[in-house]
């Protein structure tokens, strides 16, 4: 249901989930369940859940399933698949998967297939986020807002678009008065509510704003130059840089007054190690989000808030075992997107969705003719969803595992139904952070019907596909190879008693602020100024470029979420569709007003790719050249049936962009027409 | 020393409440409540305008009343109060005639149409009798509710209620509210 993966304990009577409460003993779920945390159990007793294996006996996407069992849709899986790998090679088949437990086993069946073609969630979420961190101080840090004094966010909607530990955080800082919020969005969002300062800047400005904050510190001296001189590197370069973006020539780009922006580069400076200028969590918007979060990281390590109370903090390690299974060789082609080229920076192993569905569509480097989806939605997840269809169409086979018929199963040709997070054993897991614990999931009720976890639909297709081999074991020798390098005399039992272990203390910091240590990076300490990025052709400072701004009568469409959706695999759970039965089109009243558009009206709203309808929402709450819709709607399944053809899908009207550097899915950069229907 | 008579009520830090309805759903887990009910529900106001804008949230539920309307206008004793100042109906003797209904000031119950009797937040009394707290302060990310007791003199509600300004809602209907309110 969710990325953070809270603990809970159930309540079972008589073999029924009745409520799942929190576990108190984990850290870091902070005694808390969210809605969508409480709503899980729904999702197991869902009537429209995936029940048995399908096959698809109409056209694609017509919905016309015919029931199987496992051994004939292993069978029928199998055979195409192999089919491609004799006509195509491994590299035929293209293999998504996004964050989850089993997924493990998912990416094992692919490796050992002999595909290079894994694409994971990143690349529509924090790819961005993630290199321009690594680039710079060679981890991606955790930031420390129990204990922060000073925070800005860009965006990132935490009181409202995800409730995790970060999120709980920052309502207590905030709320109770212990650390100032300074929060920027061009929508006026439950965040910007609670925010001591909420500025609607104009999109795609933030990099000007930042390095306007850069010029101010470094101009007026502020900075932590004791830190500086130590750990960073490429200081005078930077200082050099910054020197033309004065709060003045900031304030005509984002239209944040220019004495706001001295005044809080000022606070942020005094702040120093308890400022942090969060990072977030939320997908790129920009071609250049790569370099606005660098200038980011950069404003963050000048004012010497690395590992430090309140600050930002490496994240700690707790070593799980591994089950030693027989390797595989390494896939001989190159990956399908052409990371290495196109990307050169980027994580090779996530891969870039876009530039992977361009070059599929393309046929270049060479064909790729299967797909095996592992519960994710790329049709209702990836922008541009015709050209998704698109891809779909070009494909001789397409495999899903899901628990539920996501729009993207809606168009498979087999599915493989899940047994669900509360049916089924998973690995042991580590939840990283500057205190990370290790947390163990386990069954409380059978399966309610014919499915089955990712490991054994794994196994059964390996068994197959001639790769037994490679899956020979089971999930409790796997669970217990990963327990039993734990500190503890008992682990195993130690986790089936209490769900989670904590390592014992207190999370540290400074582990890192010693002249010895050695950043990994290029020049060893933080890279103000990235050698490594000059190299690769990129700019070595953040270079500001002003994004396109809609032509007239257009608007830019922005994206946000809820917390009881969040990335839209929920909004047909009853118990929260009921908060948002569908979603409306979120438009100034000026801009309304001259549409002729009143609150509630049906809509035509239309992009370069696509056009939908929706319900209009006139509204103060965001800026007038911008329209706003929650994400998850439209959706094509009938399966999901509370939102199916119910509002309208962002995915269908947003167009095809990337981050330059990081490959990144950019959301933002879609301009649309709205008229009244 | 003698045992004190319990007097449970709820505070709230509507600053602290994000509008997530984990309390809505964790409730409705608990108490089994249809998708057509809510016992408890978070108000929502919306202020100004651009670009000076204001957004208030503020949860909501029965009020365990000391003076309980409902309990005044039920013919057959099926609203009732515990000593613990937790208002009850007890589903055998209602008879649904929703009195009550009309005479909650705060509009906190309603009539369940398929059991033909009348339910509200009784601040989860089966989870508060085996020492827990009700399901929607336990739930709830940024503990905008603590729930306690108010007779407890070293308690958690005391001790706030001291230090801090707070409110009750519609206090001129007389029905004596006890969810605090931080201001």
């Amino acid at each position: 249901m969710c990325v953070n993966k809270c603990s809970v304990i159930a309540v079972v009577n008589n073999g029924v989930i009745q409520k799942l409460n929190p576990n108190p003993e984990n850290p870091k779920s902070r005694s808390m369940v969210c809605a969508r945390g409480n709503a899980g159990l729904q999702q197991v007793y869902d009537p429209s859940r995936l029940k048995r294996p399908l096959i698809r006996v109409g056209a694609r996407g017509e919905g016309k399933w015919r029931p199987a069992s496992w051994d004939e849709a292993f069978d029928f899986a199998a055979q195409k698949l192999s089919a491609v790998k004799e006509k195509y090679g491994p590299q035929g088949t293209l293999w998504s998967s996004t964050e989850s437990f089993q997924e493990v086993f998912f990416q094992n069946l692919a490796q050992a297939f002999g595909s290079p073609n894994l694409v994971r969630h990143p690349s529509l979420c924090l790819a961005s986020v993630n290199l321009a961190y690594s680039t710079t101080f060679g981890t991606v840090p955790s930031f420390d807002l129990q204990n922060a004094r000073y925070i800005i966010m860009s965006g990132a909607n935490r009181m409202e678009a995800l409730a995790m530990p970060d999120s709980v955080d920052l309502i207590d800082s905030v709320s109770d008065k212990k650390a100032r919020l300074i929060y920027l969005d061009p929508r006026f969002t439950v965040t910007a509510s609670k925010a001591d300062e909420w500025y609607p800047i104009r999109p795609g400005t933030d990099l000007a704003f930042i390095l306007a904050m850069l010029n101010v510190i470094i101009g007026e001296n502020r900075h932590d130059k004791e830190f500086v001189n130590t750990y960073c590197s490429g200081f005078d370069k930077l200082a050099e840089h910054v020197k033309p973006f004065t709060p003045d020539w900031a304030e005509a780009e984002t239209e944040i007054p220019a004495k706001d922006i001295v005044r809080m580069a000022r606070e942020f400076a005094d702040a120093g190690h308890r400022a942090v200028y969060y990072a977030g969590r939320r997908s790129s918007w920009y071609q250049d989000d790569f370099q606005m979060r660098r200038g980011q990281a950069i404003l963050n390590a000048i004012v010497g808030n690395w590992d430090r109370l309140g600050g930002m903090v490496p994240n700690a390690k707790v070593a799980l075992g591994e089950y030693l299974f027989l390797p595989w060789d390494d896939p001989k082609a190159p990956r399908v997107d052409e990371v290495e080229k196109n990307f050169p920076l980027a994580n090779k192993g996530d891969g870039s969705y876009l530039k992977l569905r361009e070059n599929v569509l393309a046929g270049t480097p060479y064909p790729v003719k299967a797909w095996m989806i592992h519960k994710q939605d790329p049709v209702n997840s990836l922008p541009d969803q015709a050209k998704t269809l698109r891809m779909i169409e070009q494909m001789d086979f397409v495999g899903v595992i899901d628990i539920q018929m996501s729009d993207t199963a809606w168009f498979a040709d087999v599915i493989f139904p899940e047994s669900t997070y509360l049916e089924r054993q998973d690995p042991i897991e580590v939840m990283s952070g500057i205190w990370p614990v290790v947390v163990y999931r386990q069954p409380v009720i059978k399966p309610l019907h014919d499915t089955k976890p990712t490991l054994d639909i794994a196994q059964g297709l390996a068994k197959r596909l001639n790769l037994s081999q490679y899956f020979d074991y089971t999930i409790e020798q796997w669970v217990e190879a990963q327990a039993k390098e734990l500190p503890l005399q008992m682990p195993l039992e130690h986790l089936k008693k209490h769900g989670v272990y904590v390592p014992p203390g207190s999370p540290k910091y400074g582990t890192t602020l010693n002249s010895e240590h050695r950043f990994v990076t290029k020049s060893g300490k933080i890279d103000l100024y990235s050698e490594r990025l000059q190299e690769a052709g990129y700019d070595p400072l953040p270079v500001y470029r002003q994004p396109a701004q809609p032509p007239p009568g257009r608007f830019r469409l922005i994206l946000g979420r809820k917390a009881y959706f969040t990335h839209g695999n929920t909004t047909n759970n009853p118990w929260l569709n009921a908060f948002a039965p569908e979603n409306h089109l979120w438009l100034h009243p000026s801009s309304a007003d001259a549409l002729n558009i009143s609150d509630g009206d049906k809509i035509e709203v239309a992009s370069n790719v696509g056009t939908v309808r929706l319900k209009a929402r006139v509204t103060q709450e965001i800026r007038p050249d911008c329209v706003f819709m929650l994400h998850g709607f439209g959706k094509r399944s009938k399966w999901q049936r509370l939102v199916a053809g119910v509002g309208a899908a962002d995915t269908q009207l947003l167009e095809t962009a990337w981050d330059k550097v990081s490959g990144n899915a950019a959301m933002h950069e879609t301009f649309v027409k709205v008229r009244k229907v | 020393m003698a045992h004190k008579q319990k007097r449970y009520a709820l505070l709230i830090d509507s600053r602290k409440c994000i509008d997530c309805k984990s309390c809505v759903v964790a409730c409705r887990a608990e108490n089994g409540v249809p998708l057509a009910y809510s016992r408890n529900w978070i108000n929502e106001e919306h202020r100004g305008a651009w670009p000076k804008l204001q957004a208030a949230f503020e949860p909501e539920q029965c009020h365990h009343c000391t003076d309980p309307a409902c309990v005044r206008v039920c013919p057959t004793g099926a609203s009732r109060q515990r000593p613990d100042g937790i208002v009850v109906v007890d589903d055998a003797d209602c008879v649904g005639c929703r009195y009550c209904i009309i005479a909650c000031p705060y509009d906190a119950r309603f009539f369940r149409e398929d059991r033909g009797v009348v339910e509200k937040c009784d601040l989860c009394a089966h989870r508060v009798d085996r020492g827990e707290v009700p399901a929607c302060v336990e739930t709830c990310p940024s503990k905008a509710r603590v729930f306690g007791d108010l007779n407890d003199a070293n308690g958690k509600l005391r001790d706030v209620l001291a230090k801090r300004n707070y409110r009750v809602k519609k206090p001129e209907a007389g029905t004596g509210p006890q969810i605090y309110y931080l201001l």
